[in-house]
């Protein structure tokens, strides 16, 4: 007899009330004055962006620092196509972005009029972007080409930041 | 440390999707492939022989269960046994070898079940109505959830970030260097009955198909796989006693982990991951890091993205940095080539079924060195191979196996 396959519909879903622990702050900064806060490790002085309150190097705290909202994109990449989360973006460009002075480099969206990847090169100049409405997420920024910064702060979702 | 030898390999056919098999009916199939297989090379035993099982098993969102590993113990009669999970992302399988060989060269276990398993494609997207972005959905939240999820972080993304930061240093891998990865695997995959994806195709082909993640093609990229493979490892003693004819050695186990934040490491351009975890290996075998590519006969790589296949070349020291791309445009990984590389046909010929993956991996590589490969065999002289897995957020995890015919050297 032929195989007969039997499927049914499920789906697997958990609410949460996540709490960000130690690196609240940097959520809270985000969210109320669209300040970066990385940290710096009391003993060897290494700026973590995105922040940890305890050097994992050294095993020391790490002190707040509020960052320059300028950066350099270390690598990118354009997405075409992706999860189902966000599949309604695409394209859109990520990249790891070492804001000036930071000693490591934060996975941030790079937005840009002309998404091509000479424009969210490696080297290319970045600076935030914040959205109005804010949440206290890493969703609540972004980077833009410098050179572009102007024409995206005077949209209307969209502002600067408080540096 | 006792020696430890596969006596025993099953691996299930790579699909698309099985209809007519849950995750721990294929657990079943690849076990007793495996012990027919011991059987046949001498050794008569059944599962009630196994003293312990060591599960790869990658994403419970894939097989809708947690601790899927303790459904499956029971499927295959393996009650009031020790039975421990490995989940180490696309790396499972090499893990899970790795702490198999670890029960078994410790003394706990004098027969062990290794077992790899993963279906994944019960994952469905009713937006778009097929399984794929699902499926990708289900493997990023495998990505820090606080800093990186929320960017729409993915497999390839996260690869690919490597394979860039690779090409700013070196210039290489080219798109077209890369392509010829997945020539070469689709190609070799045409010979292995299992493979999900075997395809005669070009370097155009490969160019011309849909962008995925700059710039990686549709045809750089594996597919996501519904799979089993079992190894059944003894340690030295046992397999005196169920002369066993064609015991395959494990000589070298490594494993490492780099940061899994790419944004933290020095170098994003290489894996150092990669890098420890075969230095480890080799020295446990007594090779040597910058002679391999001449000590052993066959590589079975983890090819989950063809630009990553181009960096190992470099990273396991079969040629210096840089020059992965150009070794491969002089033929050196093909399969008539100075060391093959995935004649299986690797992840992107074969699919991508996460945790079976580098179980199926080192057992097609002792397949090669028993040569019992079938119409991919290679050319064994010096009697080693070698098997590699590597996964996780920003591929951090790596395994590398070395295995011996002691018979053929």
């Amino acid at each position: 007899m032929e195989f007969q396959a039997h499927q049914i519909k499920d789906i697997l879903k958990i609410d949460y009330r996540y709490t960000m622990g130690g690196q609240s702050k940097f959520f809270i900064e985000l969210m109320n004055n669209k300040k970066l806060l990385g940290t710096k490790c009391t003993k060897c002085g290494k700026i973590w962006m995105p922040p940890r309150i305890n050097c994992s190097e050294c095993y020391e705290p790490a002190e707040w620092v509020e960052m320059k909202q300028t950066g350099t994109i270390d690598v990118s990449t354009i997405v075409w196509y992706t999860t189902s989360a966000f599949i309604k973006a695409i394209p859109y460009g990520i990249g790891f972005i070492r804001l000036d002075g930071a000693d490591t480099a934060m996975l941030q969206g790079i937005f840009s009029e002309s998404l091509i990847p000479s424009k969210v090169k490696k080297g290319k100049k970045v600076r935030a972007v914040f959205q109005k409405e804010r949440e206290g997420k890493m969703t609540d920024f972004f980077f833009v080409p410098e050179d572009e910064y102007e024409s995206w702060i005077i949209k209307s979702e969209y502002e600067g930041g408080s540096e | 440390m006792e020696k430890v030898a596969i006596i025993g390999i099953g691996i299930t056919p790579f699909k698309a999707r099985y209809l007519d098999k849950t995750y721990f009916e294929l657990a079943y199939d690849a076990t007793k492939l495996a012990l027919e297989d011991a059987n046949k090379q001498g050794a008569e035993i059944t599962h009630k022989d196994l003293e312990s099982t060591v599960y790869g098993i990658y994403n419970e969102l894939f097989e809708r269960q947690f601790m899927p590993d303790i459904f499956i113990n029971s499927y295959i009669g393996m009650n009031n046994k020790p039975g421990t999970r490995i989940a180490t992302g696309g790396a499972t399988g090499g893990y899970t070898v790795r702490m198999a060989y670890a029960e078994v060269a410790s003394g706990l276990s004098d027969l062990c079940l290794c077992l790899g398993v993963e279906k994944c494609n019960d994952c469905y997207d009713v937006q778009t109505g097929t399984t794929t972005p699902e499926v990708l959905n289900a493997i990023a939240y495998s990505a820090d959830m606080t800093y990186e999820y929320p960017m729409g972080m993915m497999a390839a993304s996260s690869y690919v970030s490597m394979v860039n930061a690779h090409f700013e240093e070196f210039g290489s891998p080219t798109e077209e260097q890369m392509a010829l990865v997945s020539v070469k695997n689709h190609g070799n995959a045409i010979s292995n009955p299992k493979a999900q994806s075997p395809m005669k195709i070009t370097v155009e082909d490969v160019m011309n198909s849909r962008i995925i993640c700059y710039p990686f093609k549709m045809l750089d990229c594996c597919l996501y796989s519904e799979a089993s493979a079992a190894l059944i490892l003894a340690n030295e003693e046992k397999v005196k006693e169920l002369k066993v004819e064609n015991p395959i050695w494990i000589s070298g186990v490594g494993a490492a982990n780099t940061d899994c934040f790419i944004g933290n490491r020095e170098d994003m351009g290489r894996l150092y991951s990669n890098i420890y975890a075969a230095k480890v290996a080799y020295k446990m075998a007594g090779l040597d890091y910058d002679k391999i590519k001449e000590q052993i006969d066959v590589a079975e790589l983890h090819d989950a993205f063809s630009g990553q296949e181009v960096i190992s070349y470099e990273e396991l020291g079969f040629v210096p940095f840089g020059e992965g791309g150009k070794w491969i445009e002089e033929g050196g990984p093909m399969i008539d080539g100075e060391l093959p590389c995935c004649p299986c046909g690797g992840l992107i010929g074969c699919g991508h079924a996460v945790g079976a993956t580098g179980i199926m991996s080192t057992g097609e590589a002792a397949l090669q060195l028993r040569g019992d490969a079938g119409k991919h065999q290679v050319i064994i002289e010096k009697g080693r191979g070698l098997a590699h897995s590597i996964g996780g957020p920003g591929a951090a995890y790596a395994a590398i196996i070395i295995m011996e015919n002691e018979e053929a050297r």
